[in-house]
């Protein structure tokens, strides 16, 4: 956890960065929720290819993608295995035992395109924006003061308190925690000392806290009745224009959806 | 346990957003109640960091090993505090490591979150136990059988271990129901049904050992750091 890389954005120039940023997050989540909607299979052609224009406008390497979606890649990978032959009557093909059926596979292609979509849109939106800014934003879209100051402060001490625990993760190593194990039998003692690990992480930033209070009460936190947000970086044309049409596409996107619905290819 | 992005339709999303919308104003309106929000807001927020990156410690079960949920243990130690925690929690998961999702946020929030709150109010059971116990006992005998230390140690451990369990095997049951109902409208209603509960039921040790480790470090801070655990 110590060595997980927190830091999503990466600094390029590009159309989307300088997206005034509470629009971004307005039309991008838009956008992932019309993707959500998508239940039919002529939809997906342009759902990946809106995806791939979003992220090749991004500017964002390809690296920084594939490198993403590996870890939540290993999840689909169970959909893939277990829908094509759980779901549906109509078999395609059987394999021994096992039945291939339409439905299933059907449900599979649209759930790992969807996947990807909705997950490339997210980590576009992540990589283009600094993670303050992005708080920011939501703060300036009604998020409420409680909910931002705890963001704030928890993306704060999040890298120490991991350290923290990396430091005595080791020093319970060094001290011989772990050596031995036995096969097929869950050992008490063991609970018992993880439990104590994750108490004394509590406790240490629990006594963390009293003093990051104090000295927050000392520069005068919590004396302001609303936390003065600062002044709204100003709209430029880019922006609208991009705020349009990711909209337009977002209700292109449902408007096909529902033609569909209504009258199924 | 994790909605990933993709699985759920988007009016399942859209309704996740309102129900963790309603549970993090309920959430917000007992914390505002309960007096100056503005000093619990730190301690709730390391909190919230050291719970996160907790959630990477595995739990040895040879020959493989899990990681807890602690959504059980957040509204044991969190109480009200347990809803946004667990917010910002899945946000950072969902941002970080892509696990879960923005769109699904709703839904993982609600799916965690409501038995956080379940498990809050069951640890806060005991205190009605006790004064109930106490109620019931004669003055005389309130003086001569006084609950041991180790007595209430005991009655601590159970309650959390209760919202242990419950924190998981509640999960575990909404999960399921929602990824056997709606990933695919394909199964039949009785097969989706055995399987909610097949499901359900196989994740009961599981459930099990994270109520015993609720349990454990329950006692352990009520030894080392009493004011830790919610009051009343």
């Amino acid at each position: 956890m110590a060595s997980a890389n927190f830091e999503t954005y990466v600094e390029v120039e590009s159309s989307l960065h300088s997206w005034t940023p509470r629009l971004k997050l307005l039309s991008l989540s838009l956008l992932m929720f019309a993707f959500a909607a998508v239940k039919h299979l002529p939809l997906v052609l342009p759902m990946l290819c809106m995806t791939a224009i979003f992220y090749s406008a991004s500017r964002l390497p390809l690296a920084y993608l594939l490198k993403r979606l590996r870890y939540p890649g290993l999840f689909i990978f169970m959909v893939v295995l277990l829908l094509p032959v759980t779901s549906g009557d109509t078999v395609l093909a059987q394999l021994g035992p096992l039945a291939v059926r339409e439905e299933g596979l059907v449900t599979t292609v649209l759930v790992v395109c969807r996947f990807v979509s909705i997950l490339t849109l997210g980590f576009v939106l992540l990589g283009t924006t600094p993670f303050l800014t992005l708080l920011r934003a939501m703060r300036s879209l009604g998020l409420p003061t409680l909910l931002a100051d705890m963001t704030l402060l928890t993306y704060r001490y999040l890298f120490e308190t991991a350290d923290m625990l990396s430091t005595m993760q080791r020093s319970m190593q060094l001290r011989g925690f772990g050596r031995r194990r036995r096969w097929f039998r869950i050992e008490g003692k063991t609970l018992l000392q993880l439990s104590g690990l994750l108490g004394t992480l509590l406790i240490r930033s629990y006594e963390r806290s009293e003093r990051v209070y104090k000295a927050m009460q000392l520069r005068g936190y919590g004396q302001l009745k609303q936390p003065q947000l600062a002044a709204q970086q100003p709209i430029d044309r880019r922006s609208l224009l991009l705020t349009g049409m990711t909209i337009l596409a977002a209700l292109g996107i449902v408007a096909a959806e529902i033609t569909f619905l209504i009258e199924p290819f | 346990m994790h909605i990933s992005e993709g699985f759920l339709p988007a009016q399942v999303c859209i309704a996740g957003y309102g129900t963790t919308g309603l549970l993090t104003w309920f959430a917000l309106k007992q914390i505002n109640r309960q007096g100056n929000p503005n000093e619990k807001i730190p301690k709730a927020s390391l909190l919230t960091a050291a719970f996160f990156v907790a959630s990477s410690i595995s739990i040895p079960i040879p020959p493989t090993s899990v990681h807890l949920l602690l959504n059980g243990l957040l509204g044991v130690i969190l109480g009200y505090f347990a809803v946004p925690a667990i917010l910002i929690g899945l946000l950072f998961q969902a941002m970080f490591f892509g696990h879960g999702g923005l769109t699904t946020l709703g839904v993982n929030a609600t799916m965690m979150g409501f038995p956080a709150l379940l498990a809050y109010y069951i640890f806060q059971l005991r205190f009605n136990l006790g004064s109930k116990k106490q109620q019931s006992s004669s003055p005389s005998q309130t003086q001569s059988h006084l609950p041991s230390h180790r007595q209430s140690l005991r009655q601590l451990g159970i309650f959390a271990f209760l919202g242990g369990t419950l924190g998981l095997a509640l999960t575990a049951f909404i999960f399921f129901l929602l990824m056997v109902t709606l990933v695919s409208a394909d199964f039949d209603a009785q097969a989706e049904q055995t399987a909610v509960t097949y499901l359900t039921l196989a994740h009961l040790p599981l459930a099990v050992l994270e109520g015993g480790f609720t349990a454990m470090l329950a006692v352990f801070l009520q030894r080392v750091k009493p004011e830790l655990l919610t009051g009343r």
